[in-house]
Parts: structure tokens; C-alpha cells; sequence
């Protein structure tokens, strides 16, 4: 069972090593001049206007409750499909009405406008 | 003792392999998007270094490294520092279950061409997959810049509003496969690759893989001509590097996982399975390519519209006949 | 594997949960009702609620003394579980009655509300038939989440978002409690069926001396605390049932609150049995602080709803004082209780509906003044519903506490049946304060405002008349009361 996990470790430690070991190699090299037009965030040029983290659109929100529901329905989905031939019609509409349930929520979500971007 | 030296030693073998070659293929298809681009675009592409340019790939490593490493002013330093590595380390990581060849008999022992053959690996691609969401929100938060603010919160939405019609692409895949490993997987495709068993599945993960890759015509988060360049404005030298290799990584990555899923992977006849894994790997990326030289970006609620309400309910769709098709064929 | 997949099948039985699953079938299909409705047009929803509640109450009469498992015995729907199904979906009913014509003059007629109601009444169903803890989790969130709505339900009214984001953060709060109280127990027991918890515990006594599982029971407890509102676990009481919508406000205080404490009497009287000379010395300890201290401070209240929310705190104690009695008697008069307690409470939320303007205006005792001479009516039914709320006969309110008190002195709890009955004399003095501004103060106004809706006069004539019936001829629903008690 770990056996199994191990060359994931072996995988993770590599990528880790490969990111952290690039951009520490490019701080060794890369040059330091300070500056402090340098530092400001990058406006086309002009001094920045106000704060950088502003609000944004409530329907960036929006998006992610719908995906929380949805991306839990497919979490359900997968063990369902892989042991679907056994679990035979019967299953197969369970899952259908499990569907047709979030379906219900997609076409609310739809009709409230809750995926419109004008 | 030895045996397990040998294991050690084959994991680790095929790993710096499989590293190298990702790295250097996802070297070369920059150079080679550029140069496509360019002649598809009536130009020549980048051909000063090397014969052909093709020293450019070398050039462009040595030039992000000597770039000075710097935090803008304000910025959340820790999590600006993170997101690069966030977005290349996933990338990296789903290397790890795919299955490029069929195994391979070494020393007397059966070596499957996989570094770990996972039980579990769609779920593994999957839960990594969406985790190289954090690397385009976080760098475009920890940024302190509006632009880049902008292009990390549209990559959040358009990555996870894409990535339940993946998901939801790929339980027709585990259902005629009957498995979550990807060697398994290719198995069922001996005979019939997936693409055209169920070719709505293989359409939606397909624009699915383009929108998560963060690819034109997809490219909202980034999108040159009114966010400069969206989550990563704020970033030089190489930790932009590490977003550019990570992008290009997926790539490969993403190519390799339509392969796997769709086209059959390394099944085909006459030429060994090695090389037809990478030529159908080459061809996707190849599409990639020639999409993001002759598609238009779509406008935001395109991008929304066509994810929500078009692919997600054709994907429901899509597992429902599935389903029915299959119990009805016994 | 096919076995497996047979046996599954037949464990289902869907007859168990026959009731609450009209209710959420009806509570989706309404969602989809109101989302295509046009702006405004929300009385159609309204009728059709009543008519899924009708039909989920008859489904659950006709299911009385016919107990039926389901889903491998995470469901069991009793007599208990019925009564208590009755008392919800009776509640639901009375709170959409006077919901309608609310809404309007509220400004608010979303059509939403009435399939979150059902919802809600769907939850507290599967919390009053749940026979494993899970399945009483589900319920109580399935109940929270939608109230958590309701409670905040008038998005643009600052008091009304108070409430809800108020009732969300404790709520969550003392659902983590009760999570984790229930994960303790699992721990101990390696099941999470009541039941089975019940069996392990007959089976090792001297898990009852475990500090895991003393702790677990506690930590559950303390989550069902929060929810009846018993102190000290109150503090969101007051709050919450002020800013909510008024008929949110007495549907919250009938029906979750008797789904909440038929979860309580279940897990109690079956897993914690072991422990039932420790926990009685808790009930009566907390019953005693819940009734004084929703009486003292109700003293002080001149805001009536905020008052009503002090006096639902106290009769949550009163009714926590037939769990200290932990017999037969006892748990009947539990549910008698809950049941008189609906119909009184909700009356009396809906005169508070009639009498108040647009934006909650004029709940307070000057409000009220010489609305007897000028709403002779109106007058009469309110002074019913304070009467039943002191418990002075012929009122159920006295029945009710009569049955309970009863149960305790039984038990040989008679001191606690005396400082409940003290407690009733305090509370005399703020209901009684009412009255004296209703009919011993001269009118300042003719409360012209004053519209007697049809449909919330119709709640109103039932409420009395629940209040009335239970209160002379208490018999044969109390002879329901104790088939279905413990």
C-alpha cells in the first residue's frame, strides 16, 4: 500500500527540488538594483491609482458556490461509475435522480441569473 | 535488499527520464509554437540563435535566470513567492500516473513504462490537476496590482467552472473502462479508442483541457490586450519562468491525458507503442498550437456561457446515455 | 456483490421516510414553481405548500401505529416520530398561513420562502424519525441551513441580516459541537446507531465511566442545547427572533424547536440511558436556569416579539423539566407540550403580525395600547394565547404544564414541579403587563392600520382553537401523546 505512494513522494520531492532550486539559482545569479519606480505595481506606465485589492463582481462569488454543489455531485458520480455494471438499472437511476435533484438547482441558478454576465 | 535497491533504482531511473523529457519537449514546443505561429502568420519566428533558432529554447532559460528576483512594493510577499512554484509543481506531479508505453521487459523483470501505476489515478490527476488553480489566484492576489487581481479572480472562475464539465467528461471514460487506473484505461482501448466510442465526452474534455491550460482561445486570465499580462503582470526573471515552463508543462501534460483517455494511448500498429504515445502527444499539442493561431479569445460571459450552460449539461447528458447505452448493451 | 446490491435495495424502504419525502419533492418542484413565477405572484406557492403539508400530515396520520425501518435502520418512523411530524408540519402550516399577506405588506413577496419552509419541515422530519446519529445530523443541518435563510430572510432590513448571520455563526458553532460530540461516540462504540450505541453500552457497563464517551454525550447534548435555546446556551435567542420574520419567528420556536428536543428525548432516553443519574442532575440544573432566566429578563422586555423570544427561552424549560422526569409521563407530556406550545405561541406571533406595520414597526407594549376597545377581536384571541402562555386554565397552557409537572412530581422531582409553578407565577407578570395596556390604558390611536387578513385571521381561528380544544378536553391527544412517548 505505501510502496505504492512512494515514487509519488520521490515525484513531489523532484518537482519541489526542481522550483525551489531554480529560482534560488536565479537569485544567486540575477542582479539587485533597487528602485523605487521599480517597485510600484505596473499601471501602463502612469503612478497607480488606489488600491490594488478592490471589490470585484459578486458573481465571481456566484461561480463559486455553484462549483462547491456541482464539483461535490461529481465527486458522487465517480464511485458510482465504476461500479455501475453492478449496481446495474438500479443504480443507474438513483443517479439519475440524484441528477435530476442538482438539475433542479443548475435551471434555479439559471433563472436567477446567477450565470448571466452582461 | 537488492531487489528493493533495484525498484528504488528503476523509480528513480524512470523519473529523471520522464522529468527530462518533459522539460526539454516543453523547451522546444515554446520555440516550436513560436515558430508555427510565425509562419502561420506569415512571419519567420525566432531563427538568430543556432540553426533553424534552435539554441532559442537555451537562450531564453540563461536569460530568466539572470533576471533579477524581485518582490514588488505592498505585495503579499510569502504567497507571491509560492504561486509560481504552485503552478509548476502541479504540473509536474500528474507525471507521475501517466503511462506512456506498454511494459517493458528489462533484466527479466516486467518494468511497466509508468512511474506509479495508481488505483486511484484519475482521482490522483484530478485532485492535483485542481489544485494548479491556487498558482494563477494566489500570484494574481499576492500581486498587489489591479490587472493582476483581475486575471487571477477570472482564472479562478474559469478553471473551476471548467473543471466540473472535466470531471463530469470523464465518467463515461471510467465507466466504459471500469477503472480509475490510467494503465487500465488504455487496456480497454486495445480494440476501439474512446474518441470514438464517445465522441461528445472526448469534445467537452477536450475544450475542457483547453480552457484549464489557460489557452487561447480561453486566455481571459491573461488576456495581453486589456490586463498586460493578467495574474503574472507583476512577475519577471524566473519565477515568471516557472509560470511559462509550468503553462507549457501542462501542455504535455494535458496532451498525454487526451492520449491516455481518448486516443487510445500508446496502442497502434506497427510502430512501437513508445513512439505512437509521443507522436499522438505531439498531435494534440500540435492542435493546440493551430487553435491559438487561428481562434479569436472569446469575450468573458462567452466563456461562461459556453461552460455552464452548454458543456456542463451536455456532459450530464452525455453520462446518462452513456449509462443507458451500456446496461442496455448488457 | 449482487447481494449486496439486493440487500441495499431492500433496506430502502421509502415508506419511512414517505412524509418528509413528499415534502422535499414538493419543496424542489415549488422552487422551480417560483423561480418561473412572475415578480411578485407568490400566494399560488403558498396554497400549494399548504397542500403538500396536508398531504405529508395525512400521509403520516395514516402511517400512525404502523412503525416502519428504512434505509438499514437509520430511520424509524414511529408514533413518536408521527407526533412529532404532526406538531412540524402544524407549524409549517400556521407560519405559511400568515406568511402570505406578510410578505406583501413587507414589501418582500419572494416566492423562495415557502419551499425553504418545506424544506426546513423535511429536515426536522428526518431529525425526529433519525435512529442513527448521521441521519439526525442531516436533519438538523438540512433544518439549520434553511432557517439560517429564512432567519435573514429580508435581505435589505439591517435587523432581519443581524439575525441570520446571528443564527448562521452559532448555529454553525453548536453544530460542530454536536459533530464532534457524535464523532466521540463513534469513537467509543464503533457505530453511530443509536441502537447499536444502546446495545454496546448493555453490553460493556462501564463505558459509561469513559471519559470519551461522558465527553461526546456532553459535547451532543450541548448541541441540542443551542438549538431548544436552553441556558446558558440562549444567548442567540433573543436576537435572532426579534430581527427574523415575525412568522419565521414562531415557526422557528414550534417547529425546529420540537424537532430539536424529539432528537434530544431519542438519543437521550436510548443511547445515554447508562447514564441517566448523572444527565437528570444536568436537565434539571439547565431546566431550572432555562425557565428563571427566560422569565426574569422577559420582565424587562417592552418590545413584544423580543419578549415572546424570552418567554419561548422559558417554556423551552418548563419542557425540559419532563426529561428530568425520564418516565413515561414525562416524555408524553413532552409532546403535549410541544404541540400546545405551537398553537399558542403561534397565535400569538400572528396577532404580533396583524397589529405591526411595514418595517416591524409598533411591536412594542405602547403599541398595543387600548387594543381591546378598538379590536374587540383581536383583543379576545390575544388574551387567549397570554392566558395559555401563563398557563391558567381552561387554556392547554395549563394541560400541557399540568401533564409535564405531573411527570416530575411522579419521579419524585416535587421541588422542581414547585419552582416550575413559581416560575409560571413570575411569567404572570409580563403577559398580565399586556393585557393591562390592551384594556385598562386608554386608546391613543384607532389603529386604522390594522387589516384583518383572511389568511392569517384563519391561523389565528385555528391556533384558538387548538388552544382551546387541548386545553378542555385534553384526553384523547393526550392518550396519542403516550403511545408515542417513550
Amino acid at each position: 500500500m505505501l510502496d505504492l505512494y512512494l515514487p509519488i513522494i520521490v515525484v513531489i520531492g523532484i518537482a519541489f527540488a526542481f522550483a525551489i532550486g531554480s529560482v534560488v539559482f536565479s537569485r544567486l545569479v540575477g542582479v539587485k538594483r533597487y528602485s523605487e519606480l521599480k517597485m510600484s505595481p505596473y499601471e501602463c506606465g502612469v503612478p497607480p491609482i488606489g488600491n490594488a485589492n478592490e471589490r470585484f463582481s459578486v458573481k465571481f462569488y456566484l461561480v463559486a458556490v455553484a462549483f462547491i454543489v456541482f464539483d461535490v455531485e461529481v465527486a458522487f458520480l465517480y464511485p458510482w461509475a465504476i461500479m455501475f455494471k453492478q449496481l446495474g438499472w438500479y443504480g443507474a437511476i438513483t443517479m439519475g435522480i440524484f441528477i435530476f435533484v442538482l438539475v433542479i438547482g443548475f435551471i434555479y441558478d439559471w433563472k436567477k441569473g446567477a450565470l448571466e454576465w452582461e | 535488499m537488492s531487489d528493493m535497491l533495484v525498484t528504488l533504482a528503476l523509480i528513480l531511473g524512470k523519473l529523471l527520464f520522464i522529468f527530462g523529457v518533459v522539460l526539454f519537449m516543453a523547451a522546444y514546443l515554446v520555440l516550436a509554437e513560436r515558430k508555427i505561429l510565425g509562419r502561420m502568420q506569415l512571419r519567420y519566428g525566432p531563427n538568430r540563435v543556432g540553426p533553424f533558432g534552435l539554441m532559442q529554447p537555451l537562450a531564453d532559460v540563461i536569460k530568466l535566470l539572470t533576471k533579477e528576483d524581485f518582490v514588488p512594493a505592498r505585495a503579499d510577499k510569502w504567497l507571491f513567492l509560492i504561486a509560481p512554484g504552485i503552478t509548476a509543481v502541479t504540473a509536474l506531479l500528474v507525471f507521475a500516473v501517466i503511462p506512456f508505453g506498454s511494459p517493458l521487459e528489462i533484466f527479466g523483470r516486467q518494468v511497466p513504462l509508468v512511474v506509479v501505476d495508481l488505483n486511484i489515478g484519475v482521482l490522483y490527476f484530478l485532485g492535483v490537476s485542481s489544485m494548479a488553480v491556487y498558482g494563477v489566484v494566489l500570484g494574481g492576489w499576492a500581486s498587489n496590482s489591479k490587472y493582476s487581481l483581475l486575471g487571477g479572480v477570472r482564472g479562478l472562475s474559469q478553471m473551476v467552472s471548467y473543471e466540473l464539465s472535466l470531471g463530469l467528461s470523464l465518467v463515461p471514460v471510467i465507466m466504459m473502462a471500469r477503472s480509475f487506473s490510467l494503465t487500465d484505461i488504455v487496456m480497454a482501448q486495445q480494440s476501439i479508442p474512446f474518441v470514438l466510442l464517445n465522441p461528445v465526452a472526448f469534445g467537452v474534455f477536450f475544450i475542457c483541457v483547453l480552457a484549464e491550460s489557460n489557452r487561447i482561445p480561453f486566455d481571459l486570465p491573461e488576456a495581453e490586450n486589456e490586463l498586460v499580462g493578467g495574474f503574472h503582470t507583476e512577475y519577471s526573471g524566473m519565477r515568471f519562468g516557472l509560470f511559462f515552463v509550468g503553462e507549457y508543462i501542462n501542455m504535455v501534460v494535458l496532451g498525454s491525458l487526451v492520449t491516455v483517455f481518448f486516443l487510445g494511448g500508446w496502442n497502434g500498429p506497427w510502430l512501437p507503442p513508445l513512439l505512437w504515445f509521443l507522436f499522438k502527444v505531439l498531435a494534440v499539442c500540435a492542435m493546440f498550437i493551430w487553435i491559438r493561431a487561428s481562434m479569436p479569445r472569446l469575450r468573458y460571459d462567452q466563456l461562461m456561457n459556453l461552460g455552464w450552460k452548454i458543456l456542463l449539461p451536455l456532459s450530464l447528458v452525455n453520462i446518462l446515455v452513456t449509462g443507458a447505452v451500456l446496461l442496455g448493451l448488457g | 456483490m449482487e447481494n449486496l446490491v439486493q440487500e441495499a435495495i431492500q433496506n430502502v424502504n421509502l415508506h419511512a421516510v414517505m412524509p418528509s419525502l413528499i415534502l422535499s419533492v414538493a419543496g424542489m418542484a415549488l422552487l422551480l414553481v417560483a423561480v418561473f413565477s412572475p415578480r411578485g405572484k407568490t400566494a399560488h406557492i403558498a396554497w400549494l405548500s399548504i397542500a403538500s403539508l396536508i398531504v405529508a400530515g395525512i400521509v403520516t396520520i395514516m402511517g400512525w401505529n404502523d412503525t416502519q425501518y428504512g434505509f438499514a435502520g437509520s430511520v424509524q418512523l414511529d408514533n413518536f416520530a408521527a407526533f412529532f411530524s404532526m406538531i412540524c408540519i402544524i407549524a409549517a402550516g400556521l407560519a405559511i398561513l400568515m406568511s402570505d399577506e406578510y410578505l406583501k405588506r413587507e414589501n418582500f413577496p419572494v416566492g423562495e420562502y415557502y419551499p425553504l419552509i418545506l424544506i426546513t419541515t423535511a429536515g426536522a422530519m428526518w431529525m425526529v424519525s433519525g435512529t442513527d446519529l448521521i441521519t439526525i445530523f442531516l436533519g438538523l443541518e438540512v433544518l439549520s441551513v434553511s432557517l439560517y435563510i429564512l432567519a435573514g430572510f429580508f435581505r435589505d432590513q439591517v435587523r432581519c441580516n443581524e439575525a441570520g448571520l446571528k443564527y448562521f455563526f452559532l448555529g454553525a458553532f453548536s453544530t460542530g459541537f454536536l459533530l464532534y460530540g457524535m464523532a466521540l461516540l463513534y469513537g467509543v462504540s464503533g457505530t453511530t446507531k443509536v441502537y447499536d450505541i444502546a446495545a454496546y453500552i448493555q453490553a460493556n457497563p462501564d463505558t459509561t465511566t469513559n471519559v470519551m464517551f461522558v465527553a461526546g454525550g456532553l459535547l451532543m447534548l450541548t448541541g441540542f442545547f443551542f438549538k431548544i435555546a436552553a441556558a446558558p446556551f440562549h444567548m442567540w435567542t433573543p436576537d435572532v427572533y426579534q430581527g427574523a420574520p415575525t412568522p419565521i419567528t414562531a415557526f422557528m420556536s414550534a417547529g425546529p424547536k420540537a424537532a430539536a428536543f424529539a432528537a434530544l428525548i431519542r438519543v437521550t432516553f436510548i443511547c445515554l440511558e447508562g447514564m441517566q443519574d448523572h444527565l437528570t442532575t444536568v436537565f434539571w440544573v439547565l431546566a431550572v436556569l432555562t425557565m428563571t432566566v427566560g422569565n426574569l429578563i422577559a420582565l424587562n422586555q417592552k418590545d413584544l416579539k423580543r419578549m415572546l423570544a424570552y418567554s419561548s427561552i422559558a417554556h423551552a424549560g418548563y419542557a425540559m423539566v419532563g426529561l428530568v422526569a425520564w418516565n413515561e409521563i414525562g416524555s408524553a407530556g413532552i409532546l403535549f407540550y410541544m404541540l400546545v406550545y405551537t398553537f399558542m405561541n403561534m397565535g400569538a406571533f400572528a396577532i404580533l403580525i396583524l397589529i405591526g406595520r411595514s418595517g416591524e414597526e409598533n411591536l412594542t407594549l405602547d403599541g398595543v395600547t387600548g387594543l381591546g376597545y378598538k379590536k374587540p377581536m383581536l383583543g379576545i384571541a390575544f388574551s387567549i394565547f397570554l392566558f395559555a402562555l401563563m398557563g391558567l386554565p381552561p387554556t392547554a397552557g395549563f394541560t400541557g404544564k399540568f401533564y409535564i409537572f405531573a411527570g416530575a412530581i411522579n419521579s419524585g422531582y416535587i421541588w422542581l414541579a414547585v419552582l416550575g409553578v413559581l416560575n409560571s407565577a413570575v411569567s404572570l407578570y409580563y403577559y398580565l403587563r399586556i393585557m393591562i395596556f390592551m384594556y385598562f390604558k386608554e386608546p391613543q390611536e384607532d389603529y386604522a392600520w390594522v387589516k384583518i387578513y383572511p389568511a392569517t385571521a384563519v391561523s389565528i381561528v385555528i391556533s384558538v382553537i387548538g388552544v382551546l380544544y387541548l386545553g378542555i378536553v385534553p384526553g384523547s391527544i393526550m392518550q396519542l401523546a403516550r403511545m408515542a412517548g417513550f
